[in-house]
């Protein structure tokens, strides 16, 4: 069953341009993107820094404004809901973003942070320190950690209170911002172990923002891969990663550096040239234009489409899809 | 020939221990990688190999010999000298590493013009050039704007072009490529890879990618709780790490050849700070192999490759 379906969403930014901020220009941060995620699954979406990836999640919290499409919530459009039937859909939507130093307030302690949202909604007085101590179990914290404060915790142990935190009020879908790109090399691990248990066990649909490619094959069931506020291609992320058709998924994939000195020149490397056009004044076409190696003349005359290769995989190159 | 020696460096923050006997050497023409995660100790190690240790820190013992001189012995003045000149650093933040009113040209060129190296107009022609060299597009259009007029993958190689414009003999890049995309970061590894081979600069790396070291360096050292725990040539240190911190490090890496959705292997605990470090071996506390030897300090034994430990790892897995 689809959980979310974001619908040719459109989020662009008004922006003052030029050394003294005296122009006027339009950040398209989002222009058109359209991603369905399922109960119980993992959508991770990928790209590089200015992609839009954030800005889509922060889109379906609410946090950035929807210039146009529509994002729906087991079926429910957000623009249009009730005051009551908006709380009922922040209980079942949280969110774990990279940072959990700035997420947590450093005055209260662990105990009163992962309350928070269980005060916030109502839930019994009386039930609410049971609850803590069970989330603290199910995240792999020590209760008699609950009197603590942030700054006595180390990095991996306050993602862990985000992330109990996140699950106080039993969500069915958790947004992941990078949830692991600011903790260390060895701690990465247990919080990806973490995430993938907590779904397993209680049935969570994650939508998993990250930059980090081996990180995300390892849990997304599916990918999209976005490029200047566009999804270039999307599909099964066993099968993206092991045959990429979009040159810029495949140039992302050949650019990770592999722990493993043998490989070294032995592997084709994509360099791209140059780097990311500026979101203020992007290409007519294809967005990827003026890096893609394989460009033909037509591709900066109109922006291709996403077309569907089968088995939901979707690709938007016309170049490589006239030559399969 | 060694152009850079660290022997036996320790730093301190009053009576804190924070880098506790490094030693390490790079030869021109050489890419050694200094690995680590926080509070081991890499960055503070590069800082004091360039003189510039945040106040309230102190070397408190070792050396740093450069061409035969003691770096840590010499006066403030001969050792600006040598920066900028012999010596040059990138660090990981591009954007807050240069000055945001000065149009980058200039900043580029300073090294030359501050060491009486060029005249003005010599040095912003060698600028532009330079800009050239590490892949920015239009440099002569580039070298008059701003640092806030380009972008971060820009910024940095800018931060590079600084860095390289007065042929140093040694750069110590720190973290130089994390801040970046993965396809700018590629760019920026070749470009360093090219330097060093052509130029014959010596270069320390330091970094807490794996991935990073086995793209570009020859040699690396691995600092854990601010002391090296293996050091050795990175084809048999990355196919049979003997410490196993090391091994367990890069078994933690999930790897873009093995099946998805499993467990990942995952090191127990967290990486201790500087006031928690255990007695004798600091790893002891998440290692699986720890016995009631690792509570006395396990010596670096001597060889090409070399390890810390006294429980090591003999055959690879």
């Amino acid at each position: 069953m689809t959980l979310l379906q974001i619908e040719d969403l459109k989020v662009h930014f008004p922006v003052r341009t030029g050394r003294f901020g005296g122009g006027k220009g339009l950040v398209k941060a989002i222009d058109g993107v359209s991603l369905n995620v399922a109960a119980k699954e993992t959508l991770a979406v990928v790209g590089e820094s200015g992609c839009g990836k954030s800005t889509t999640g922060n889109a379906v919290l609410g946090l950035a404004p929807i210039t146009d499409g529509r994002i729906r919530f087991e079926g429910r459009d957000l623009a249009g809901l009730s005051p009551a039937e908006r709380r009922h859909v922040w209980r079942e939507m949280q969110v774990v973003f990279q940072d959990p130093v700035s997420a947590l307030n450093p005055r209260r302690t662990i105990a009163q942070s992962i309350a928070e949202p269980l005060v916030i909604h109502g839930h019994p007085k009386t039930k609410i320190a049971a609850r803590v101590d069970e989330l603290m179990d199910l995240v792999g914290l020590n209760r008699d950690q609950r009197d603590r404060r942030p700054g006595a915790l180390s990095g991996g142990q306050r993602q862990r209170v985000v992330i109990a935190r996140a699950l106080a009020l039993n969500p069915r879908l958790v947004i992941c911002d990078e949830p692991v790109s600011a903790l260390d090399v060895s701690i990465q691990s247990q919080i990806l172990n973490l995430l993938m248990r907590l779904q397993r066990e209680l049935g969570l649909a994650y939508l998993f923002i990250a930059h980090d490619l081996s990180v995300v094959r390892h849990i997304a069931d599916r990918v999209a891969v976005m490029y200047l506020g566009l999804v270039v291609e999307e599909g099964p992320a066993a099968e993206v990663f092991a045959n990429p058709v979009h040159p810029y998924t495949e140039a992302l994939l050949s650019a990770i550096p592999l722990p493993d000195p043998r490989q070294r020149g032995r592997r084709k490397r994509i360099v791209l040239e140059g780097d990311l056009p500026s979101p203020l004044d992007p290409p007519k076409g294809c967005p990827f234009v003026t890096r893609c190696p394989i460009a033909e003349a037509d591709c900066a005359a109109a922006r291709p489409a996403l077309v569907e290769t089968g088995d939901g995989h979707r690709v938007r190159c016309p170049v490589r899809l006239r030559r399969t | 020939m060694t152009l850079l020696s660290v022997q036996d460096l320790a730093v301190q923050a009053g009576a804190l221990s924070l880098v506790d006997g490094v030693s390490l050497d790079v030869a021109p023409g050489e890419v050694v990688a200094l690995v680590g995660e926080s509070g081991s100790g890499k960055s503070l190690t590069a800082l004091s190999i360039m003189g510039l240790l945040a106040e309230g820190l102190t070397v408190t013992g070792g050396r740093v010999d450069y061409d035969g001189t003691d770096l840590t012995a010499l006066p403030e003045d001969r050792l600006r000298a040598l920066r900028g000149a012999d010596l040059a650093m990138i660090f990981q933040e591009p954007v807050s590493s240069l000055n945001p009113l000065v149009p980058v040209g200039r900043q580029v060129a300073e090294s030359l013009v501050v060491h009486d190296r060029a005249s003005e107009a010599e040095a912003a022609e060698a600028a532009i050039e330079m800009l050239r060299r590490v892949g920015i597009p239009e440099p002569a259009r580039r070298a008059t704007q701003l640092p806030t007029e380009l972008s971060g993958g820009m910024c940095q190689r800018v931060m590079i072009a600084a860095a390289l414009i007065s042929r140093p003999r040694l750069l110590i890049a720190d973290e130089p490529t994390t801040a970046l995309d993965v396809t700018i970061q590629a760019q920026i590894l070749t470009l360093m890879a090219d330097l060093a081979a052509d130029a014959g600069t010596a270069v320390l790396l330091i970094t807490h990618d794996m991935g990073v070291v086995a793209e570009l360096a020859g040699r690396v050292c691995v600092m854990y709780g601010g002391r090296v725990v293996e050091q050795g040539p990175v084809d048999p240190l990355f196919a049979a790490p003997r410490h196993p911190y090391t091994r367990m490090l890069l078994r933690t890496i999930p790897r873009l050849d093995e099946p998805t959705k499993g467990e990942l292997f995952a090191i127990r605990g967290n990486v201790p700070s500087p006031k928690n470090w255990p007695e004798g071996c600091r790893f002891r506390t998440r290692c699986d192999r720890a016995s009631d030897a690792c509570t006395a300090r396990p010596a670096l034994i001597k060889g090409d490759h070399r390890v810390a430990c006294f429980h090591p790892v003999e055959d690879p897995e």
